[in-house]
């Protein structure tokens, strides 16, 4: 299996401005691969120099094996990109902003990019200045999956959609997996790189923290849990669980912190009577914390997204 | 290819054709009014004449008697190097520059076409509005100045016209340079508009002002408009000096927009 991205110590400065430093990843044929930071980790940066739009103060980015400044135009034939901050031409239609990239890239199907728009529910003839933020970002996707690319380089793709666009898009990017397209994909949101990720590699202040298959990632990550008990929590029993890293309760309530399997929490709890139990997925916070531990300092800004 | 150029084009159309507008209304105008100012020609050139020579020099010293100087001093001299100036830096500032802080340069970058083809198509498109303003010129002083007695030889007109869109792709060639080397459309126009201003007015004042007659030959003006760019005829060390400015921006604006890193 081919290496599609390769990145080897690809380091940016702007000026004395931190872009990315050090960074080291490897992306094989067919993997969907995350990049998952908060804004200003450095995701756009790494995803801006392998099309070339910048170029490494140090260290270097290959896709398909070949440099994009050298090969840029042999790299981006096969490559599909959205862009973080999308602009299009406001004042042509969809159809003409699409006929002229269609142009511009060759050898594409104009049927499939009007599939792509059917199914994205985007009225191509309507002026791009009319459209919502979100038929903006539909433009994006179908520009970018339009020529069918080997690659496909996506800056926080479900930006603006709506969750049942974001279904659709999930799906496009399944058969686009099945056909064997590799995924680069940045995001600031957990759920997202979950649902759509094999491997993730987390970003925070510049460089690469770890690289992991989505599964590892999730064993690592820190669990919030609460109990509910029918008399005063029994903080004590808990408190010694390898797992358990943070304890605190107030009355019959008890807030855990849990690294990795639930297993033996929940069969401490087992033990008393338990009226209910509250869990969340982990947050982006709660990775970061999962991995540097409670002590370190957590990232400036992160969302974290709970979900019950 | 023919893709980017067809989009150059389009993107340049609107501008040009609000520029064709203004220009052919100018020279209109400007016919339109020939045959009362004939009329009062001599008392106007009297007036002209009482002028110091920098001001004269500045508003177009042309003799009013005869149609060639009305249209030297009032268009060629004036009006109608501003309007291309105008047009040329607006479009050279836009091509890249403008693309860039817009947002739009990203995506069109990241198809496969090299940054040297889009420079070289928003170029062209450049050129070629200037060409087909100064076209529009032309054939409104060859077709609006003939009924108000305004005639002059039309190969005259051609020169002086293409001179006027030489002129103009110097100064629009400067801030292609600069939008293409830093990616500020504001900083292009400022730029290459405040050198057409400094330099029209060297030039104007040059021949009166002693101190700055050896800086004279360094203004784009000088090479526009000597000998006279209506009556005098095309001057190939002219040409080359106005094209030559217009080749090295281009040169600059490629080599430098192929090095740097685009902005966000």
């Amino acid at each position: 299996m081919s290496t599609i991205v390769e990145a080897i110590a690809l380091t940016k400065y702007y000026g004395t401005s931190r872009g990315v430093e050090e960074v080291t990843f490897e992306v094989p044929q067919g993997q969907v691969f995350g990049f998952l930071g908060p804004n200003g980790a450095g995701k756009t940066t790494t995803i801006r120099t392998m099309l070339d739009f910048i170029r490494p103060t140090s260290g270097s980015v290959l896709i398909f094996g070949l440099d994009p400044r050298a090969d840029g135009v042999r790299v981006r034939t096969r490559v599909g990109y959205l862009p973080g901050e999308l602009v299009l031409y406001p004042r042509l239609t969809g159809e003409e902003y699409l006929r002229t990239f269609a142009s511009l890239r060759g050898g594409v199907a104009w049927p499939f990019v009007e599939e792509l728009a059917e199914r994205l529910l985007l009225d191509l003839a309507r002026p791009i200045k009319d459209l919502s933020h979100g038929n903006k970002q539909k433009m994006g996707l179908v520009q970018a999956f339009m020529h069918r690319p080997d690659l496909l380089v996506l800056d926080e793709p479900t930006q603006g959609l709506d969750p049942l666009m974001q279904q659709t898009f999930y799906a496009l990017l399944d058969e686009e997996r099945v056909r064997g397209t590799t995924v680069f994909l940045s995001s600031h949101v957990m759920p997202e790189v979950e649902r759509t990720c094999d491997r993730v590699a987390i970003v925070r202040e510049g460089r690469i923290v770890t690289v992991a298959d989505i599964g590892q990632l999730k064993a690592h990550a820190l669990r919030s849990l609460e109990l509910h008990f029918d008399g005063p929590a029994p903080s004590a029993a808990f408190e010694g669980l390898p797992s358990v890293r943070e304890v605190d309760a107030h009355g019959d309530e008890l807030s855990l912190s849990v690294e990795g399997p639930l297993d033996a929490v929940i069969k401490t709890a087992a033990r008393f009577t338990v009226v209910n139990v509250e869990t969340h997925e982990p947050g982006l916070e709660d990775l970061f914390l999962g991995f540097f531990g409670t002590d370190g300092a957590a990232p400036a800004e992160t969302d974290r997204e709970d979900q019950s | 290819m023919s893709g980017l150029l067809a989009k150059a084009v389009r993107d340049e159309r609107r501008a040009l054709v609000g520029w064709g507008i203004g220009v052919a209304g100018a020279v209109a105008l400007y016919a339109a009014f020939y045959p009362s100012i004939k009329e009062s020609a001599a008392d106007l050139q009297s007036y002209i004449d009482a002028l110091p020579e920098a001001i004269r020099n500045i508003v177009g010293a042309g003799g009013y008697t005869t149609p060639a100087g009305y249209l030297e001093g009032e268009f060629f001299n004036t009006i109608g190097p501003l309007i291309m100036a105008l047009f040329a830096i607006g479009a050279g500032a836009r091509s890249i520059a403008g693309e860039e802080e817009a947002g739009t340069l990203d995506l069109l970058l990241s198809t496969p076409v090299r940054r040297r083809q889009v420079l070289a198509t928003k170029a062209l498109a450049t050129v070629g509005g200037a060409v087909v303003l100064a076209g529009v010129a032309a054939a409104t002083i060859a077709l609006v100045g003939p009924p108000f007695g305004l005639s002059v030889p039309v190969v005259d007109v051609m020169a002086a016209c293409l001179m006027l869109a030489l002129l103009g792709l110097s100064f629009g060639g400067v801030a292609f340079a600069i939008g293409a080397a830093t990616g500020r459309r504001t900083l292009a126009n400022a730029v290459a508009g405040g050198l057409a201003v400094l330099t029209f007015i060297v030039n104007a004042v040059a021949p009166t002002v002693e101190w700055l007659s050896p800086l004279r030959p360094f203004t784009p003006f000088r090479w526009y408009q000597e000998p006279e760019v209506l009556t005098g005829g095309l001057h190939v060390a002219n040409i080359l000096v106005l094209g030559g400015i217009a080749g090295v921006s281009y040169v600059v604006a490629a080599f430098a927009f192929d090095r740097r890193d685009l902005t966000s």
